[in-house]
């Protein structure tokens, strides 16, 4: 594994009206992991994605991508929200909700053209949902318009990737099938980081964690901190999980 | 047709393309009622503007009144971030109490001149041709149609060079901050035009009829369309249509042409709501008859395949076996018949090889949910189509 630090959190505190919803992370995700973010719910996770992607504004602390600011390094971060957080009423077809995804590369005013169809198109593929490519949205199950999103974010053909939930609301097979493009886009040295709350899946899907929960409680390799200690730090009360070997 | 009527349509479907754009993104961003408080509490706006320019077309009162279309914006996103209220909460409370701070300017300092709170509410379209715009002695058309026609050419170019921002922020904000596109500077912009198109059109329409003009056609076309471009040009013909008929129909009453214009707006989607071809009433209602029926015949199929005994499959004990009226079973046994889903022997039924396919593929996709394997079949059938 790289030895680059992809994301570097430095003393990080967010509210929401002055009242702290993180306190105060230190975090540094080496480059090539597929990694969790695991805690209960209200303990941040959504918020700390959010605030490293400039969405929400921190009160204190900064973050780096790869040494410099996010404003500097936005192309080299992708972004999957949580499915729930959109209106999937939007008159709009699942192909141009991937083109949104080309919209950073071609910023402001410049219009996406055949170049960025193809590649909308390549990522719809690589998801198995070309056979959707104009389907209006809200005729998709709720696996498909996850697996849209996440064509969404392949199209910007990042180093860094945070998706907020992913699994959430998907049956068993687009669980599979996403997890699957997850692992092959850590093979191609990507960053993955994934706000995850299966706990049982966590060592069969990931390589790295951090548990959070209004602070952060430990990060680093699944196969050294995934334990009850750290799960129940966590969350709060006395957690067994049996770890798959 | 005088020039003077045709002046008033052509300045009528101005207004309603100006306001059916940004309408058409209030519609999506789920803020028609912002729209509404921003006619109202831009009217301190307008009145401070005219007691500085004493000119109800000068520039500096639209702009002033722009911006207190978008304090009101402002004010409301204030309020609604305490937490202590909701956002229709908020919007109650700021845009009554701008627009009654309007009304006790006029009332206290400007009695005797021509602004008065009906003229901005109603406005009355049938004046606007006598107030003309005269440039060096030539007479270059009336004053309100070069205001709300270069309100639209800015309009439709901020529409053509923002399409892609707009759409993205509108759908979803996340994304587009992440992307480096800032949906506060977004949000901003279209307020700002959603006011300055009010503003512009108050004079010659009156701010009700701005509010139905911003949302009554973007609400018809949503029912109409799944594609944004579609929704937007929709929006512009159905606001249009209902101008021009509107006129029309108050030429016919001797009415307000703005009240016309709006009853027009009305009718126009009622009718739409009903007979729209996907999500009407009638569409809605149609389609769940028919799905009543799908259900009804896989029933009946599915019943014929898990059964053998020729005793279950006899055709005068069907009604009893699977318990339904003698007229529902009929319309079902032909509906299987029609499709060659079903074959009798000696008054006995049984599938044939379609009937027994189409039963396993219905079955496996109710039970694996998996939509690939259908897609043929939803052409045929509603009960597939989600």
């Amino acid at each position: 594994m790289s030895k680059n630090i992809a994301v570097k959190v430095d003393d990080l505190t967010v509210a929401y009206n002055y009242k702290p919803v993180l306190w105060d992370i230190d975090l540094e995700i080496p480059e090539g992991v597929l990694m969790a973010i695991v805690g209960p719910n209200g303990a941040g996770k959504s918020t700390l994605i959010k605030s490293i992607l400039g969405i929400l504004k921190p009160i204190a602390g900064s973050v780096e991508i790869f040494g410099m600011s996010y404003a500097k390094q936005r192309h080299l971060v992708a972004y999957v929200p949580q499915k729930g957080s959109v209106d999937w009423d939007f008159p709009t077809t699942a192909l141009d909700v991937v083109m949104m995804g080309t919209y950073g590369s071609l910023g402001w005013i410049k219009r996406p053209g055949q170049k960025e169809k193809k590649e909308a198109l390549e990522a719809l593929e690589k998801v198995g949902m070309l056979a959707f490519k104009n389907r209006q949205i809200s005729q998709l199950s709720g696996g498909q318009q996850q697996r849209i999103f996440l064509a969404r974010a392949l199209v910007q053909n990042a180093s860094i990737y945070f998706m907020d939930e992913p699994f959430q609301g998907v049956d068993a097979t687009t669980e599979i099938a996403i997890i699957n493009i997850l692992k092959e886009l850590r093979k191609a040295g990507k960053t993955v980081i994934v706000v995850h709350h299966d706990l049982q899946t966590v060592p069969e899907y990931f390589d790295w964690v951090t548990f959070l929960n209004v602070k952060k409680i430990a990060t680093g390799p699944v196969k050294d901190i995934f334990n009850d200690d750290n799960l129940t730090k966590t969350y709060g009360i006395n957690y067994k999980v049996s770890i798959q070997e | 047709m005088s020039s003077a009527q045709f002046e008033i349509q052509l300045i009528a479907s101005l207004v309603a393309i100006a306001c059916a754009i940004p309408g058409t993104f209030l519609v999506l961003r789920k803020m028609a009622m912002i729209s509404d408080a921003i006619s109202h509490s831009i009217l301190p706006g307008i009145v401070i503007g005219f007691f500085i320019t004493q000119d109800l077309n000068s520039p500096l009162l639209i702009l002033l009144a722009a911006l207190t279309g978008i304090l009101t914006v402002v004010l409301v996103e204030y309020i609604q971030k305490t937490g202590l209220v909701k956002e229709d909460t908020a919007i109650g409370l700021v845009f009554p109490i701008l627009f009654s701070i309007g009304v006790i300017l006029i009332a206290k300092n400007a009695n005797d001149v021509h602004l008065d709170v009906d003229a901005v509410l109603l406005g009355e379209l049938a004046f606007a041709p006598f107030d003309r715009l005269i440039i060096s002695g030539v007479d270059v058309g009336p004053k309100s149609l070069w205001v709300i026609g270069i309100i639209l050419i800015v309009t439709i170019g901020l529409l053509i060079a923002f399409f892609k921002e707009l759409k993205v922020s509108t759908f979803d904000a996340g994304l587009a901050a992440s992307l480096g596109f800032s949906p506060a500077v977004i949000h901003y912009g279209l307020m700002s035009v959603s006011s300055i198109t009010t503003v512009g059109a108050f004079d010659a329409v009156g701010a009700i009829l701005v509010v139905a003009l911003m949302i009554a056609p973007a609400a018809t076309a949503y029912l109409l369309t799944n594609n944004l471009k579609r929704m937007l040009l929709y929006a512009i013909g159905f606001g249009v249509f209902c101008a021009i008929s509107g006129y029309w129909l108050a030429h016919g009453l001797d009415a307000s042409i703005a009240g016309s214009i709006t009853t027009m707006l009305g009718i126009v989607f009622l009718f739409v709501y009903l007979f729209a071809h996907n999500k009407g009433v009638i569409a809605v209602l149609y389609r769940e008859k028919q799905q009543r029926t799908e259900v009804s015949l896989l029933t009946f199929l599915l019943h014929l395949k898990n059964h053998s005994e020729e005793s279950e499959r006899h055709v005068n004990h069907l009604n009893e076996h699977i318990n339904w009226q003698k007229v529902r079973s009929k319309t079902i046994l032909d509906l299987a018949l029609k499709n060659n889903m079903i074959q009798f022997d000696k008054n006995i039924v049984s599938l044939t090889e379609k009937g027994e396919d189409f039963t396993t593929q219905a079955i496996d996709y109710i039970i694996t949910n998996e939509d690939g394997k259908i897609e043929h079949m939803k052409d045929d059938f509603f009960l597939f189509r989600g």
